[in-house]
């Protein structure tokens, strides 16, 4: 497995081979506040990098989650529709949210570093 | 609103040494939630006691004089005259059409050797209200020097009755002026979470003390905004702004239960023509409590819809509920639609089928006397 990259909007990504792993920071878990659902996305979905691809509802607000990388949804975690506070609990491990096979690898490149995340929050 | 206008509540320090999240409500940077989480905190109410800091809400005392109760009786459906001492009264402002202005806690207490009406309003509500109190009634007091701190939950008695030694009789809405610290305590047994409870104005310079020696004890934790708007609405109250404001009036709000009948009669009440026609006519609209029947979340402001997802109405209130554990809401539907039709709420655009809950969604835990 690849080293986390990370994004603008707090999600995490890991590739490993062509199937990259997606989820929000724990950053991005704390500013939400108590995850009660997340609405997945479809399997076989064909995404676009920054295009909207599901949905977590906190006790405070909806928030989109976008894809991070172009490519196609091939695995989600359904473990979030019975007990979506594991992303609460475990964000950037158990609480990873879909699985896509990239398209465009050289884009996981552009993505932040974990150095570059954190100066990106310290802003 | 820029973050440079917001005002602070006079414990601000002392929530932040608590690790609150705040957010800006009605005007106010307030605590939303401590470190345990809104769930968390919501849970800790209805099974043990929270204590929130509702500091930016208005109060003020007023002089029980014939002018002020005339004055007040212009915007108020009570009969001020007649009601009792040391009894809090749940009410509004009104306007000329009888739509709400405000609503309100209202008593009639004795302090100094003198009789006052003690009123308790909303922060948002602060400035217009103040321009009324201002322009009609005299020789008030708006207090800015105090805090109001509500201890909420089934163990709010015991978490309270150690350090100020409750009277007996205090049942639910009565009020009471005690000693702590050589300062007078305005305490009524109310509240807004449907639980057991106190409200308690204390001077700012006693509140931090007062909040300390309640949470000595074990099982009483510091709770935000964020959980009290959750569990009001599970006990299916109105919020000033949500589920009412100018335009409705409070028999359309479901509320007509707190409106002094014969005050209907009186043409010194604003709106008492439209409220009286109104309350012999069928409402306009219906207050309803919903929930969802997939998991997701009902929000403020969401449009609700018939089969031929026509729209009839919308959400007040969407919350998740930590009892239930399911989204809530609470809205107004039209009087036309047909009750026992499917219905649907507008969610991104999705149309996703909501069925009626009876309001309120948890069982109220006030204690009454016997």
């Amino acid at each position: 497995m690849g080293e986390k990259k990370y994004t603008e909007e707090h999600e995490w990504v890991q590739l490993s081979g062509e199937i990259a792993t997606v989820g929000i920071t724990n950053h991005a878990q704390e500013s939400l506040g108590d995850i009660v659902f997340v609405d997945l996305p479809t399997l076989g979905k064909e995404v676009k990098a920054k295009e909207e691809l599901c949905v977590i509802e906190s006790v405070k607000a909806a928030s989109d989650i976008y894809s991070p990388l172009d490519g196609e949804v091939t695995e989600i975690n359904d473990n979030l529709s019975n007990d979506a506070s594991i992303v609460n609990q475990d964000a950037e491990n158990e609480g990873w949210i879909f699985k896509i096979k990239v398209s465009n690898p050289d884009q996981y490149n552009t993505l932040m570093s974990l150095d570059q995340y954190l100066e990106f929050l310290d802003k | 609103m820029t973050e440079e206008a917001l005002k602070n509540i006079y414990l601000k320090d002392f929530h932040k040494k608590n690790d609150a999240k705040f957010a800006p409500f009605a005007g106010y940077d307030m605590p939303i939630n401590y470190k345990k989480g809104i769930i968390n905190e919501h849970l800790h109410v209805r099974n043990h006691t929270g204590i929130f800091d509702v500091s930016h809400m208005g109060q003020i005392l007023i002089p029980f004089n014939e002018e002020n109760i005339l004055a007040l009786e212009a915007y108020i459906p009570l009969n001020i005259k007649k009601i009792i001492s040391n009894k809090c009264h749940y009410s509004f402002i009104l306007n000329s059409n009888g739509g709400i202005v405000d609503d309100i806690m209202i008593s009639k207490i004795k302090f100094d050797n003198n009789e006052f009406v003690y009123i308790v309003y909303n922060s948002s509500r602060k400035q217009i209200l103040n321009k009324i109190f201002n322009a009609t009634i005299s020789n008030f007091k708006i207090f800015e020097d105090r805090c109001l701190i509500a201890i909420q939950g089934p163990e709010s008695f015991s978490s309270i009755n150690s350090i100020l030694n409750l009277p007996a009789s205090m049942n639910f809405l009565n009020i009471q002026i005690l000693q702590y610290d050589d300062n007078d305590l305005f305490i009524s047994r109310s509240g807004y979470t449907g639980e057991d409870g106190f409200e308690i104005s204390i001077s700012n310079n006693k509140a931090e003390k007062l909040i300390s020696d309640i949470l000595n004890n074990n099982n009483v934790i510091l709770c935000g905004l964020g959980c009290r708007d959750s569990l009001r609405v599970e006990a299916g109250l109105s919020l000033y702004g949500n589920e009412i404001n100018e335009d409705i009036n409070p028999i359309q709000a479901g509320l007509s239960w707190a409106l002094d009948k014969n005050r209907l009669q009186d043409h010194n009440l604003n709106g008492s023509q439209i409220l009286s026609k109104e309350l012999s006519s069928i409402p306009s609209v219906n207050k309803i409590g919903l929930s969802p029947i997939n998991k997701i979340m009902l929000r403020n402001q969401m449009t609700i819809h018939n089969n031929n997802k026509e729209e009839i109405g919308f959400i007040t209130s969407g919350c998740y509920s930590p009892i239930l554990k399911k989204s809530i809401g609470i809205g107004y539907i039209n009087k036309l639609s047909n009750i026992s039709e499917k219905k649907y709420v507008n969610v991104r655009d999705q149309y996703e089928e909501i069925k009626l809950e009876k309001i309120p969604f948890v069982k109220k835990n006030y204690k009454k006397g016997d």
